[in-house]
């Protein structure tokens, strides 16, 4: 059974002018340990079909899957509930929160999803060593490079153990030295076992991925295997 | 990480914000505490003043609250007959005029209060001796003493006013037996104490012993009530009050002014915490919507997100609270001691007291200031469209 599947998505936003359709009849299935990149153009749709497939968006029409779940008969609760144990999300702009160190930040979805502190301190050693940053744990994200901040959010998605990784743009703010660092440890990740989908302008990024998928005005436009 | 813990790091993200915000809400807290210990405390004051000078009913004529109302002759006459009553245990005539010391260069102005021998004194003896009943002794209190730079046993001369009339009295010749205590004297009062034939022949008169009104005490184990209702059929002239009911006319008098004053203020006030909670929140929300819509998209409920932005309400409200007692009492002493020194505000009456139902009452309305200012900064986080926050956090 897919991780996540989404059948016929459409999403479309309501506009003075009418309404704007951002994704349209799109279907897609990853399977679990898949690794799918999400390409194309700027306003195509990505980062709304990755919101939809990371059920913080609801679809106009259409219907999602989450391990078999259809995520459209559920309230918030337990949307946040799928969102906080299935799902790891990494976003461009990082998030973290400036007022906590680097293993705190880390610690936080282990807290808020109820693990004891012994296993979450446990947890956060191996994820700070995961992602290569033990002797940052206790700095704070004013502290870190860009480079750094984007691996802590990786150990942060991974918290909980997610079967599912999104990565909306995670090199997008990054020189490309230091992309090529985070997207070897996407690569590791998804090597782990972890579902991986991301949205990515850099192709040499899209080329680590199973399967590319093009989007173009909302649709899927093309679907190839790239490794 | 617990949502108060997680408040409370947000908070200290900008210190200075943070303590702005307490100190703000703790001097209007200040203010809001101080009008609720005004509201009930010249009540409160006023009752523990009747209550230390030992008398619990006070009686005169023409139906009226006792004091400056129709004179009552033969008052020693009717005391001994009050007395006699088993439900009375003891009851003193009282008369009070204003008085001219002569004194060099301009007469001192005092108080002239009169009371019968026999009976409980209305007065607190502090040195030399009471008065015999002869109509030329005086007691003074200290301040009289020290301006008139006499002494006991040293002498005064005094004019007054016939009582109702501006016809100042012939000067009577007064000499000074004992230094005394008055009931409700100011802070700066110059008061005497004369018999009530002593009060009448300063007052113009022949020396009768007239009286204003009667301060009872009820016999032990009596209730004041009762006492009233036997003193009112043995002498149907009199209109007898207890102290319960002197305090309720009190309350519908003047004293609901400041009742009404404080209800106003304290409302103004309680407003003023609440918009100061809501921007200093509303702002710090608007701020991190980005960050609260990466936390609900890393799967913080939403219940968790408004537990949040309560939860740093109730920081702000609660330090401000607190911070906001010991300062109120500060304030409170300064604001009783410049409303005492008005003239004629007896030194034992205070307009702020300090009651538990205050706090408490102080609390509650802090408590319910905290949820309502949380409002609608966590209407702003419940409503928070997750999806779209993301994108206009990434596009601008």
């Amino acid at each position: 059974m897919s991780v996540i599947e989404a059948r016929h998505l459409t999403r479309a936003f309501p506009m003075p002018a009418g309404p704007v359709t951002a994704v349209r009849d799109v279907s897609l299935s990853v399977p679990p340990g898949d690794f799918v990149a999400l390409c194309g153009p700027s306003g195509c749709g990505k980062s709304t079909l990755l919101h939809l497939l990371g059920v913080v968006d609801s679809p106009s029409s259409g219907t999602l899957l989450f391990d078999g779940q259809d995520v459209a008969a559920l309230g918030d609760t337990e949307r946040s509930h799928i969102r906080l144990r299935k799902i790891g999300f990494v976003f461009q702009r990082f998030f973290l929160l400036p007022m906590l160190s680097a293993a705190e930040n880390v610690e936080l979805p282990m807290a808020e999803a109820g693990i004891a502190r012994s296993t979450r301190t446990d947890r956060v050693r191996d994820l700070l060593s995961y992602v290569g940053l033990s002797a940052r744990a206790s700095h704070r994200p004013s502290q870190l490079s860009g480079g750094e901040m984007q691996r802590i959010a990786i150990a942060r998605a991974l918290a909980n153990s997610p079967r599912l990784l999104l990565a909306d743009e995670p090199t997008g703010e990054l020189d490309q030295a230091t992309g090529l660092q985070i997207a070897a440890l996407l690569d590791r990740v998804n090597a782990d076992g972890t579902a991986l989908v991301v949205v990515t302008h850099d192709p040499e990024f899209a080329r680590r991925a199973r399967r590319i998928v093009t989007m173009r005005d909302g649709g899927l436009v093309g679907e190839e295997a790239a490794r | 990480m617990r949502a108060l813990t997680f408040a409370a790091r947000n908070l200290l993200r900008q210190p200075a914000r943070a303590w702005l915000g307490v100190l703000g809400v703790a001097a209007v807290g200040a203010l809001l505490f101080d009008m609720l210990l005004l509201s009930n405390g010249l009540v409160i004051s006023m009752e523990q003043m009747l209550a230390t000078t030992g008398f619990d009913i006070r009686a005169g004529i023409g139906g009226m609250v006792p004091g400056g109302g129709p004179l009552i002759d033969d008052a020693v006459v009717l005391a001994d007959r009050l007395r006699a009553l088993p439900e009375v245990a003891d009851a003193t005539p009282v008369r009070f005029a204003d008085g001219l010391l002569a004194r060099t260069p301009r007469p001192l102005g005092v108080r002239v209060m009169g009371a019968a021998s026999a009976g409980r004194p209305a007065w607190t003896l502090l040195r030399g001796r009471d008065l015999t009943g002869a109509p030329n002794e005086a007691l003074v209190s200290q301040r009289v003493l020290d301006v008139m730079k006499t002494h006991i046993g040293g002498t005064l001369d005094i004019r007054t006013f016939a009582q109702g009339t501006r016809t100042v009295a012939p000067a009577e010749h007064l000499t000074i037996v004992g230094v005394a205590e008055f009931p409700f004297e100011s802070e700066r009062g110059t008061t005497i104490g004369l018999s009530l034939a002593g009060v009448d022949r300063v007052a113009g008169g022949t020396g009768a012993e007239r009286a204003e009104q009667f301060l009872i005490t009820s016999a032990d184990g009596v209730e004041p009530k009762a006492a009233k209702a036997a003193i009112e059929r043995a002498a149907p002239a009199l209109t007898a009050f207890t102290n319960d009911q002197l305090l309720v006319r009190m309350q519908q008098g003047g004293l609901s002014y400041f009742r009404q004053i404080s209800f106003v203020l304290t409302t103004v006030t309680v407003g003023f915490a609440f918009l100061l909670v809501t921007v200093l929140l509303t702002v710090s929300v608007n701020q991190r919507l980005g960050e609260i819509a990466g936390l609900r998209a890393l799967g913080f409920s939403k219940r968790r997100a408004m537990a949040d932005v309560v939860s740093e309400a109730v920081l702000i409200v609660g330090t401000g609270a607190v911070v906001a007692l010991p300062l109120g009492l500060g304030l409170a002493r300064i604001l009783d001691w410049i409303l005492k020194s008005i003239p004629g505000i007896p030194a034992s009456l205070h307009f702020f007291v300090f009651q538990p139902r205050a706090l408490v009452v102080h609390l509650v309305l802090f408590a319910l200031t905290a949820v309502a200012a949380a409002a609608y900064p966590v209407r702003l986080v419940a409503t928070l469209p997750i999806a779209a926050t993301l994108r206009r956090e990434v596009v601008s």
